[in-house]
């Protein structure tokens, strides 16, 4: 099941990378424009998608008669959204680095993740702690990386960058 | 003579040995921890060897992947799960001796293996590369695009599962290569008018995302933490070795042999080098019935071929700047930042260069047999640091470095988009190589067809006027037909078979 709807969706962005390619300029004193590539390889991916989705076609045809998958009904939906954890953080990190600065953010995040798989608070917060001072100091002071320092705790956390 | 004492004096200084017992350390845990693999090690390693020069910072790379590689068999022998996936082919002999007691006289050979699966391949480097640079200096644009082509066709049809998603797979990686301006009418492609991606999608997010945040996000959706480490028995690492190498030195030379072989095509790593070579050392050894219940003959050939694979993927690297496996695709991005571009050219200019990178591939290889030598006195502590602890680490460098390349938050977004399309892909079966591959040759597959073309004057048939030009293509073409020949071949021969019983 799923097969067929990566398929479709290959079939689909196949179609929508064609249709952008045929907008992009095409130049007389040349045979071959900056469409060509991506339109091939749109080309690529309808195709490409279409035979995926439907070689799963005939496989759930042959298994309506069949009984039901068991692994199909019980999709693990939590461990899906578990997964989805670390991609939420990285936006929380983009959205608030900012104003809370990379280090909290970091400190932060570690720490809910390490709590997610059962660590003990305070040595997860230690752990935590101690890492995101190191990344800190290692990329801001020595790497020269403008990480966000933030404006909420400015003068705590100056000696660090 | 001089450019060759040059080049010694690059490597041979505190900073660069230095780096390289540093990188053979990270490499090493990295490896050693399951679900984090050599190219993983290699993407995170990447913004940091930007504020080096050039040799440090391909020391750093040689020496992390050659022993990441290695480790990979620690957490394989103890627990039965690969540190690495280069280790998966011969995981269940490791772990079968491990129950035997056997368990530290099975990573001396592995180590012994693997170093020497390196020197060989580092020796094929020294001697091969620079006679083909020599053929290739002759290359116009019209062999690299077959050459181009031939790389990511190996990479479909050596794919391990469905052909049809790994084609997929590549056209993600193509399609990423063609957003930015476009080179000949400077046109913008799928830019979606955002000023960090005119020039083009920045590799190492993309990197970063597809191997590592792919990876957590596998890991935050199992439950798996539960690990047991069997007891430590009194074996010791080196005791056996000379009289195992001494019965199977064949199977180490075989291994090496087929291991760099595999890892110079491109598509293929150290991974397939390891699979095919535990295949091929059971189907011509003389104790076959004991493959698979722990026999120490199943470990020499693959633990050979994965090492010797690291090293062979440099020769088209280096010569052709095509990328062997993952690792020398990161390897490309990171010569070309460091102004060493890959090429024939790059032995006639390089000089000090190419001797010091040969240099660093000894160094790196034999400076495994000491650091390994400790690592399995003390591969408890890998086996005991708690995931649960280090994928978090692992999460902030992953921000940091894509953050660092650029000092631009749309590498962090790109790599967030591309791990999340990384994860439904590898969770439902496609391989990740070939949109690797992808992405890296992607422009010099287009680029090289549209100066092919403003040469010939938009003539397709040019591609087979020029004798090697023609020859690759017909290579190219052999490999597209091939499944169907062998279809068709073994169609051809069931009947007559059958007719040959009845």
């Amino acid at each position: 099941m799923r097969d067929f709807l990566l398929g479709l969706a290959f079939a689909i962005g196949g179609g929508v990378v064609i249709a952008v390619a045929q907008t992009y300029p095409t130049m007389p004193s040349l045979q071959y424009g900056p469409s060509l590539f991506p339109s091939l390889i749109g080309g690529g991916m309808l195709i490409g998608g279409a035979l995926l989705a439907l070689s799963q076609v005939r496989v759930l045809a042959a298994r309506r008669h069949a009984p039901e998958d068991p692994g199909l009904s019980r999709y693990d939906y939590r461990g899906l959204a578990l997964s989805l954890v670390p991609c939420a953080l990285i936006v929380f990190y983009i959205l608030a680095a900012e104003t809370l600065g990379a280090g909290l953010c970091m400190l932060l995040s570690m720490w809910l993740l390490m709590l997610m798989r059962g660590a003990k608070w305070w040595l997860a917060l230690g752990v935590a702690l101690v890492v995101s001072l190191i990344v800190t100091l290692l990329f801001s002071r020595y790497l020269l990386i403008p990480l966000p320092e933030g404006v909420l705790l400015p003068q705590s956390l100056a000696w660090i960058g | 003579m001089e450019t060759f004492v040059q080049g010694l004096a690059m490597v041979f200084n505190a900073q660069t040995l230095l780096v390289i017992v540093a990188a053979a350390v990270f490499g090493l845990f990295v490896g050693a921890i399951p679900g984090l693999t050599a190219t993983m090690a290699v993407a995170l390693l990447v913004p940091i060897t930007f504020y080096m020069d050039a040799t440090p910072a391909i020391a750093a790379i040689v020496a992390t992947s050659a022993m990441a590689i290695f480790a990979g068999d620690i957490p394989g022998t103890y627990l039965n799960i690969p540190g690495t996936p280069a280790s998966a082919a011969y995981v269940g002999e490791s772990y079968r001796l491990a129950r035997q007691g056997r368990a530290r006289e099975t990573l001396g050979t592995n180590l012994l293996c693997s170093v020497f699966g390196g020197l060989f391949g580092t020796l094929v480097l020294v001697f091969v590369s620079p006679s083909l640079a020599e053929v290739a200096l002759n290359f116009s644009s019209f062999e690299y695009f077959w050459l181009a082509l031939l790389g990511l066709s190996c990479s479909i049809f050596i794919a391990i599962g469905s052909r049809l998603k790994a084609f997929l797979s590549l056209t993600v990686g193509l399609l990423l290569s063609t957003v930015g301006l476009d080179m000949m009418s400077g046109a913008p492609r799928f830019t979606f008018g955002v000023p960090d991606l005119m020039a083009g999608v920045n590799f190492i997010p993309v990197m970063i995302g597809m191997f590592a945040l792919n990876e957590i996000m596998l890991f935050y959706g199992s439950r798996n933490e539960a690990r047991s480490v069997p007891a430590m028995a009194k074996d010791s690492v080196f005791r056996q070795a000379p009289a195992t190498l001494r019965r199977y030195w064949r199977n180490m030379l075989r291994g090496s042999a087929l291991g760099t072989l595999i890892g110079a095509l491109p598509g293929a790593g150290a991974d397939i080098a390891a699979w095919i070579a535990y295949a091929l050392g059971k189907s011509r050894s003389q104790e076959k019935e004991k493959y698979g219940t722990g026999h120490i003959e199943g470990i020499v050939d693959a633990s050979s071929a994965n090492n010797s694979g690291i090293s062979g993927a440099w020769v088209p690297a280096l010569v052709f700047g095509i990328p062997g496996d993952t690792i020398t695709a990161i390897v490309i991005g990171v010569l070309y930042m460091k102004g060493m571009n890959p090429g024939p050219t790059i032995f006639m200019n390089g000089g000090s260069q190419v001797y010091a990178l040969f240099t660093v591939f000894f160094v790196a290889n034999l400076m495994m047999l000491p650091l390994g030598y400790l690592a399995i006195r003390a591969s408890k502590i890998f086996i005991l640091t708690p995931r649960k602890m280090l994928m978090p680490v692992i999460f902030t460098f992953c921000i940091v470095g894509a953050f660092a390349i650029n000092n631009s938050v749309t590498d962090i977004w790109i790599m967030l988009v591309i791990g999340l399309v990384a994860f439904v892909l590898a969770r439902n079966d496609f391989p990740m190589a070939p949109a690797i591959l992808g992405l890296v040759l992607g422009g010099t597959l287009e680029n090289s067809f549209m100066s092919s073309m403003l040469k010939s004057g938009g003539n397709l048939f040019a591609f087979f006027e020029r004798p090697i030009s023609a020859a690759l293509g017909a290579l190219v073409i052999l490999i597209w037909l091939l499944p169907t020949l062998i279809k068709q071949f073994r169609r051809l021969r069931r009947p007559a078979s059958a007719g040959e019983k009845t």
